[in-house]
C-alpha cells in the first residue's frame, strides 16, 4: 500500500496532496472496455442490417441522457460556488466534477449524428419551407457544435481553476463568509448561464425539432432542469457508492453530507415535476391541436402511455415518498437506490421525449438499442475514472466539513 | 464612510436589541406628516374606487377588447412584489443562508402589505363588488358553486391561501420579537405589548415547538410561493391568446415576481437604512447579496423574453407573430423597450461588485427595475388583449383617472401601512440576528477591511 | 422541605448548555430554561424528543387535500356543466385546488399547535422570569428541595452562572 502512494506522490507535483488507489480496479475498467466494444457492434451489425433508425434512436437518446448528466454534475458544481455551499468541504465539488471528461466525448459523438440526419431529423428529408432558415442541416450542426463546445471549454476551464489550492482552501474555510478566489467568481457564473442557454437550444434542436411542428417555450427549461437534475442524483449515488468503497471515516460516512445530497435529489425532483405539470396544464387547457399531439401521443396513447408513467413515478413519486424524512435521507441504501432509480427514469424520459416522434407504434427496444446504450454507459464510466479518482482524495483526506447544526 | 479608520464593532446581542429597539420610539412630526400623506392619497383612491361602484366600470379606460388592464397589471405586480418576501424569510431559511436575518423580517411585512394591495385589485375590477363572495364555494339553496376548472378560482384560493400562510409565518416570527419589546416598554405601548406578545416567555417547552413549526411552515410556504405566482400566471396561459398561451409563463413569472420583489425590498430598505442609523445591522454585504439575487433573476427574465421571441418566430403561427410584432414594434412599442432596458439591460450593471455595494446606484437601479415589471406585466396583459385575433376586433387603451389614482393610492396604500408597521412592531427579527451574530459581527469586519 | 427555585442566569447558549448537562447528569432534572434565541445547542442537551407539531402540521396537509378532492369533485358533479369541453373531473385543475388546501389547512393547523403546545396566549408568567431572558441573557430556574440547593447552586456556578438567586416556591411571581 505505502509503495503505491509513494510512486503516486513522486508522479504528482509536490504541492497536491497524497493520492489513493484508483477507485476503479482492473476488473471494472474492463468490464467498462467490454460494454463500448459491445456497444460499438451493436451499433454497426444494425446499420448494416437496414436497421439503422432505431441505431440512431438510441445514439441521440443515450447522448442526450449522458451528455446531461455529465454536464448536470459540473454546473451543480459550479452552483455550490454560487451559493457558498460548504458542507462537503472540497469533496462536493470534485464529485460535481468527476464526470467531466464525457463533455468532450459528447462532443465528438454529437458530430456522428451527421451521419444519421436523414433518419433522425424528419425535416431533412421533409424541408419544412417556413422553418427552413432555422432547421436545415448545416446551420443547426454549426449552432449546436460551437455550443457544446464553448460549453467544454468554459466547463474545463472553470474545473481547472476550481481544482487549484486556491479554491480548495476556500470550500475548506467553514467559518469565513468571505467570497471565492476572483476566477471563480467569474467562471461559475458563465458556467452556469451557459448552462441554461445551450441546454435550451439542444433540447430544442435535437428533441423538439424532432416533431417540427411542436412547441413550448418552456421545453428548454424544463429539459436542462432535468439534466441538472440527473447530474446531482449522479453524484448522491456515487457517494453512496464511493461510501463504502473507500476507507474507514471517508467524507461519506458523515450523515449531514448524505442529507444535503438527499436533499438535493429531493428538491430538484419537485422542481422537474413542477415544469412537467406547468406544460401539461397550459397544453391541456388550451387543446391547441398543434400542441396537444406531442402529449398525447406520449401519455394518453399506448404504447407510450406505461412508459411516460414510469417516468413520473421514477424520478418524481419515488424520490418525493421515499425522501421526505430527514432520516431516510441519510441512509445509504434508500438514497442509493433512489438515486438509481431515478436515473433509470431520466434515461426513460429521454428515451420518451425522443423515440416517439420517430416511431410512434412500436416500443424499438431490442438488443440493438439495449447494448448501444451499455456502450454508451461504457464510455461514460471509463472517462469518469480520473474524477473519480479525484473525489476518493478529498473525501478521504479528512477535510473539516462545514457545521450547520440541523 | 469616516475618514479615520474605525474600530470594527463587535455587536451584542443588547446592541442588536437597542438598534432595533430604537427604531421604535415615538415618532416626529416629519413622520406623521408622510404617514398623513399616503392616507390622503389612500383617500382620494378610495373616494375614486366608491365613485365606480356607484357608477360602473365604464368610468375606467377598460373598453373592448382590452378589458383587463392597469387593473389586473397591479394585482399582478403586487402579488409579485410579495414573493420575495417569502423567497427571503421561507426558501433562504431552507437553504440556511446567512445574510437573510437581517432582511428577513422587513421583507416579510413587505409581502403581507403587498398581498394585502394585491387581494384588491379583483375586488376592485369586479363591477358588483358586493357580490365578490361568490368566487369561494360555500352552501347555498340552489347548490351553486364556483367552477373549479376555470383559473379566476385557482386565484382565489391560491391568493387567500397565500395571505393567510404568510400571515401566520410572519405572526410566528413576531411572537418572540414583541415578547422582547415589551420588556423595554412602557406606558400604553408596554399594554400593546404584552397583549401581542400573548404571554410568550421563551421558555424551551415554547421553543421545541416554535422551532419544529417554524421549519415546516417555511417548508410549506416554498412550494406556496411558487404555486401562487404559477396560479397567477395561469390566469394567463390558460387562454388561447397569442402573447399569453405560452407554457413558460408559471417559472418565468415566479422569477419574475422575485426579481421585481426583491428590487422592492432594496428601495424600501436603502432609505430605511440611512435615515434610521443602522448601518451596523444591515452591512453591505447584505446588500451585495440581494444585489445578486436580483441579477440572477434578471438573467431569468432575459431567458424568458428571448425564448418566447425565438419560439413565437419558429412556431410560425402568423397570428402570433403579429402579436409579437405588435409588441416590440407596435403603438406601444416604446413600452417594451422600456421595458428591456429596465428589466435586461440596467441590471447587467450589477455584475460589478461596486455597483452592487454603492447605495445610490443600488437604490436607483431596483427603481427602474420595479418600473420595468410593471410595465412588462402592462404590456402581456393589456398588450396581448389589444391585438388579438381579428383585426377588426383591434382596439385601444387609455388608462382613466380613476385607474391612475388607484395606482398611485395603491402604492401610497402599501408603502404607508410598512411605514406604520415599522414604527410600531420591530421591523428587524432581534432573535433571528442574535441567532446569526457570528455572521454579522464577520460582515462587518468584511466591510471594514474592504473600507479600509 | 420546602421546594425552592434556584433561579440563574447565563450570558450564552454554551454554558447554559453545560449547567444543563450537568443537571441532567445529576438528575436534578426539574427545571425550565429561557432564552431569548431557540439555541440548538441547548435543545440538544435537554434532549426531549422532537415537537408533535409535525403530525398536526401532517393532519392539517392530509385534511386539506381531503377537502379540496371533496369540493373539486362534489361540487362540479352538482350541476355537471361542460366548461370547454374540460371532463368533469379533470384533475389537472383539482390538483391545483387540493395543493393549496393541503398548505392552507396544513399551515393553520401547524400554527394553532404551536400555540396550544406551547400553552400561548396565557396571562400566567413562569417562575423565575425575567425580563432579560427575552433580551440577551439565557436562565435557568431549578425547582427542588432545600437540601440539593448547595449542589444545585455550584454546579450552576461552575458552568458559568452569572447570577444565582434562591427563591422560595411560593406563588410566581
Amino acid at each position: 500500500m505505502s509503495s503505491n502512494l509513494q510512486l503516486a506522490h513522486r508522479k504528482r507535483a509536490a504541492t497536491k496532496p497524497q493520492a489513493v488507489e484508483s477507485v476503479a480496479g482492473a476488473t471494472m475498467k474492463a468490464a467498462a472496455g467490454a460494454m463500448i466494444v459491445l456497444g460499438a457492434i451493436a451499433f454497426v451489425v444494425a446499420l448494416s442490417r437496414g436497421r439503422a433508425a432505431i441505431a440512431w434512436e438510441a445514439y441521440l437518446v443515450n447522448l442526450l441522457f449522458f451528455l446531461g448528466v455529465a454536464q448536470g454534475a459540473v454546473v451543480a458544481s459550479s452552483s455550490f460556488y454560487l451559493t457558498q455551499a460548504k458542507w462537503g468541504g472540497s469533496t462536493p465539488y470534485r464529485l460535481g466534477e468527476a464526470f467531466a471528461p464525457f463533455l468532450w466525448v459528447g462532443f465528438f459523438l454529437f458530430f456522428g449524428l451527421y451521419f444519421g440526419r436523414s433518419l433522425i431529423f424528419p425535416w431533412v428529408t421533409h424541408p419544412i419551407a417556413q422553418k427552413a432558415a432555422w432547421l436545415n442541416t448545416p446551420f443547426l450542426f454549426a449552432r449546436d457544435g460551437i455550443a457544446l463546445g464553448a460549453m467544454a471549454v468554459a466547463s474545463f476551464a472553470f474545473i481547472r481553476v476550481s481544482r487549484g489550492d486556491g479554491a480548495r482552501a476556500w470550500t475548506i474555510a467553514t467559518d469565513e463568509i468571505e467570497l471565492p478566489p476572483h476566477s471563480i467568481r467569474v467562471l461559475a457564473p458563465v458556467v452556469a448561464v451557459l448552462f441554461a442557454a445551450v441546454y435550451s437550444l439542444i433540447a430544442f434542436d435535437l428533441v423538439m425539432s424532432l416533431a417540427p411542428v411542436w412547441r413550448s417555450t418552456l421545453f428548454g427549461w424544463y429539459f436542462f432542469a432535468g439534466c441538472f437534475w440527473s447530474g446531482v442524483t449522479a453524484m448522491a449515488l456515487t457517494a453512496v457508492v464511493l461510501r463504502g468503497r473507500l476507507g474507514e471515516n471517508n467524507l461519506f460516512t458523515n450523515p449531514t453530507v448524505m442529507h444535503d445530497l438527499g436533499k438535493m435529489v429531493f428538491a430538484f425532483s419537485v422542481f422537474w415535476i413542477y415544469l412537467l405539470f406547468a406544460q401539461y396544464i397550459v397544453i391541456w387547457y388550451g387543446d391547441l391541436p398543434v400542441e396537444t399531439f406531442f402529449i398525447v401521443q406520449r401519455v394518453h396513447h399506448m404504447p407510450w402511455s406505461p412508459l411516460s408513467v414510469a417516468c413520473v413515478v421514477l424520478i418524481w413519486l419515488i424520490p418525493f415518498t421515499l425522501l421526505m424524512s430527514v432520516r431516510a435521507k441519510k441512509t445509504p441504501v434508500i438514497l442509493g437506490t433512489v438515486s438509481a432509480l431515478g436515473l433509470a427514469g431520466m434515461w426513460l424520459e429521454r428515451y420518451v421525449l425522443v423515440v416517439p416522434s420517430l416511431s410512434l407504434d412500436a416500443i424499438p427496444f431490442g438488443a440493438t438499442q439495449f447494448l448501444i446504450s451499455i456502450g454508451f454507459l461504457g464510455v461514460f464510466l471509463l472517462s469518469a475514472v480520473p474524477g473519480l479518482n479525484r473525489v476518493a482524495q478529498a473525501a478521504t483526506s479528512g477535510e473539516p466539513v462545514g457545521d450547520d447544526a440541523e | 464612510m469616516a475618514a479615520a479608520p474605525k474600530a470594527i464593532p463587535e455587536p451584542s446581542f443588547r446592541d442588536i436589541d437597542r438598534s432595533v429597539l430604537r427604531v421604535m420610539e415615538p415618532a416626529g412630526l416629519a413622520y406623521w406628516a408622510w404617514i398623513g400623506f399616503c392616507f390622503t392619497l389612500v383617500a382620494i383612491a378610495a373616494g375614486l374606487w366608491a365613485r365606480q361602484i356607484y357608477s360602473g366600470l365604464g368610468v375606467t379606460g377598460l373598453r373592448q377588447p382590452v378589458m383587463w388592464a392597469v387593473y389586473i397589471t397591479n394585482f399582478v405586480f403586487w402579488v409579485g412584489i410579495a414573493h420575495s418576501g417569502t423567497l427571503i424569510s421561507a426558501i433562504l431559511f431552507l437553504f440556511r443562508t446567512k445574510w437573510r436575518t437581517a432582511v428577513y423580517r422587513a421583507a416579510e411585512t413587505m409581502t403581507i402589505f403587498a398581498v394585502a394591495t394585491a387581494g384588491l385589485f379583483p375586488l376592485i375590477h369586479l363591477g358588483r363588488v358586493w357580490f365578490f363572495y361568490w368566487l369561494l364555494p360555500y352552501p347555498n339553496e340552489r347548490s351553486l358553486q364556483p367552477d373549479f376548472r376555470s383559473p379566476l378560482v385557482w386565484d382565489a384560493f391560491a391568493v387567500s391561501t397565500y395571505l393567510t400562510i404568510s400571515a401566520l409565518f410572519w405572526t410566528m416570527g413576531l411572537i418572540p420579537d414583541i415578547a422582547n419589546a415589551r420588556e423595554a416598554a412602557t406606558g400604553w405601548r408596554k399594554k400593546f405589548y404584552t397583549v401581542l406578545a400573548m404571554g410568550w416567555q421563551g421558555t424551551d417547552r415554547q421553543w421545541r415547538h416554535y422551532s419544529m413549526a417554524y421549519l415546516l411552515m417555511a417548508g410549506l410556504a416554498t412550494p406556496l410561493v411558487v404555486s401562487v405566482h404559477s396560479v397567477v400566471s395561469w390566469d394567463f396561459a390558460m387562454a388561447q391568446l397569442p402573447g399569453w398561451h405560452s407554457t413558460i409563463f408559471a417559472p418565468y413569472f415566479v422569477a419574475g415576481a422575485i426579481f421585481s420583489g426583491v428590487a422592492m425590498v432594496i428601495t424600501l430598505l436603502i432609505p430605511m437604512r440611512k435615515m434610521l442609523g443602522i448601518e451596523d445591522l444591515l452591512t453591505e454585504w447584505h446588500f451585495d447579496n440581494l444585489a445578486k439575487v436580483v441579477l440572477l433573476t434578471s438573467l431569468v427574465v432575459s431567458y424568458s423574453y428571448i425564448t418566447e421571441t425565438f419560439m413565437a418566430w419558429y412556431a410560425g403561427d402568423p397570428i402570433e407573430l403579429m402579436t409579437f410584432r405588435m409588441r416590440y414594434f407596435g403603438p406601444w412599442g416604446w413600452m417594451f423597450g422600456m421595458m428591456v432596458l429596465c428589466n435586461c439591460l440596467i441590471p447587467l450593471l450589477l455584475f460589478s461588485p461596486r455597483i452592487r455595494v454603492n447605495m445610490i446606484a443600488l437604490w436607483v437601479i431596483s427603481i427602474f427595475v420595479n418600473i420595468g415589471m410593471w410595465l412588462e406585466r402592462f404590456v402581456i396583459i393589456a398588450g396581448s388583449l389589444r391585438v388579438n385575433f381579428e383585426p377588426s376586433q383591434w382596439g385601444s387603451y387609455h388608462p382613466s383617472i380613476t385607474e391612475i389614482m388607484i395606482t398611485v393610492g395603491s402604492f401610497a396604500w402599501f408603502v404607508g401601512l410598512f411605514s406604520l408597521f415599522s414604527r410600531f412592531l420591530p421591523i428587524f427579527s432581534m432573535t433571528e440576528l442574535k441567532e446569526g451574530i457570528v455572521w454579522l459581527r464577520k460582515a462587518l469586519k468584511m466591510d471594514r477591511v474592504k473600507a479600509a | 422541605m420546602s421546594t425552592i427555585a434556584i433561579i440563574s442566569s447565563f450570558a450564552d447558549d454554551t454554558r447554559c448548555a453545560r449547567a444543563i448537562e450537568q443537571l441532567r447528569e445529576a438528575e436534578l432534572g426539574d427545571f425550565n430554561t429561557f432564552s431569548p434565541i431557540p439555541s440548538h445547542k441547548i435543545e440538544y442537551a435537554i434532549g426531549r424528543s422532537k415537537s408533535p407539531v409535525r403530525w398536526l402540521v401532517l393532519a392539517g396537509g392530509i385534511s386539506g387535500v381531503l377537502t379540496g378532492l371533496a369540493i373539486t369533485i362534489g361540487t362540479t358533479y352538482e350541476w355537471g356543466l361542460n366548461a370547454g369541453g374540460k371532463p368533469l373531473v379533470s384533475w389537472p385543475p383539482f390538483i391545483v385546488i387540493c395543493f393549496e388546501l393541503m398548505v392552507l389547512l396544513g399551515g393553520i393547523f401547524g400554527f394553532l399547535g404551536v400555540l396550544m403546545l406551547s400553552g400561548v396566549p396565557t396571562t400566567e408568567t413562569a417562575p423565575g422570569y425575567d425580563g432579560r431572558f427575552g433580551g440577551d441573557r439565557f436562565g435557568i430556574v431549578v425547582r427542588c428541595d432545600e437540601a440539593q440547593a448547595e449542589r444545585v447552586e455550584s454546579m450552576l456556578k461552575e458552568s458559568g452562572a452569572e447570577e444565582i438567586v434562591r427563591e422560595d416556591e411560593a406563588q410566581p411571581r
